[in-house]
């Protein structure tokens, strides 16, 4: 599982930090982490709960292009 | 999300490290039946079993620490620092209310207690002075490793 840089952009662009988006879909640090590294698959609740704190889809962040 | 509790990556480990730990206790435990059978007995009845569950603990909650599943998003440790010096103190002042208890219980006879008692209370008490340490540092360096 590659690094998902989709979301690592999504939330720069909200200027938000990896402590910021944790905080604000109850997980920690270390988890937001590990999904942008690739090094955690989350559950379909915690992705749309991500996308929720971004104001993204579930496409935008985790659909992955051939 | 569940504010409490850990999130569903630490509950992951937990259960992967508990797992383990649990397979780890299971073959300590037949090896340290099988030595006996054997006729090597390393150290004797009560301590045997103490030590490879003090052993076992330990090593489950040191990873539990390392892998961050030990405390949940909600926990917040203001002073980790008092935290351990606390622990730390109430593990020593433990340690000598034992031996001021041992020393005043008045046994008629050793065996009452049985020969390895004491040392098993205070292998014990240096296990969790030791896991006390042992988070500590690796919460330290876990701090540092922010992003």
């Amino acid at each position: 599982m590659g690094k998902n840089l989709k979301l690592k952009s999504a939330r720069v662009a909200k200027d938000m930090s990896q402590k910021d988006l944790a905080d604000a879909v109850g997980v920690t640090r270390q988890t937001i982490n590990a999904i942008e590294n690739g090094d955690y698959n989350p559950t379909i609740n915690l992705c749309i709960a991500i996308c929720k704190a971004l104001d993204k889809t579930l496409n935008d962040l985790f659909w992955e292009d051939d | 999300m569940n504010k409490k509790g850990l999130d569903e990556m630490q509950l992951q480990k937990r259960n992967s490290i508990g797992n383990q730990s649990f397979v780890m206790l299971l073959y300590l435990l037949l090896l340290d039946a099988g030595l006996y059978g054997f006729g090597f007995r390393w150290i004797s009845y009560p301590a045997n079993v103490m030590i490879i569950l003090s052993l076992c603990a330990g090593i489950y909650v040191i990873r539990l620490i390392a892998a961050n599943a030990f405390a949940g998003p909600s926990v917040k440790i203001q002073k980790p620092v008092l935290n351990v010096v606390l622990i730390i103190l109430l593990v020593i002042l433990i340690s000598a209310s034992i031996l001021v208890i041992m020393n005043n219980a008045g046994f008629t006879s050793s065996e009452q207690i049985g020969d390895m008692s004491a040392p098993v209370l205070f292998i014990t008490a240096a296990v969790a002075i030791l896991i006390s340490a042992t988070t500590f540092v690796i919460k330290a360096k876990q701090d540092k490793d922010e992003e």
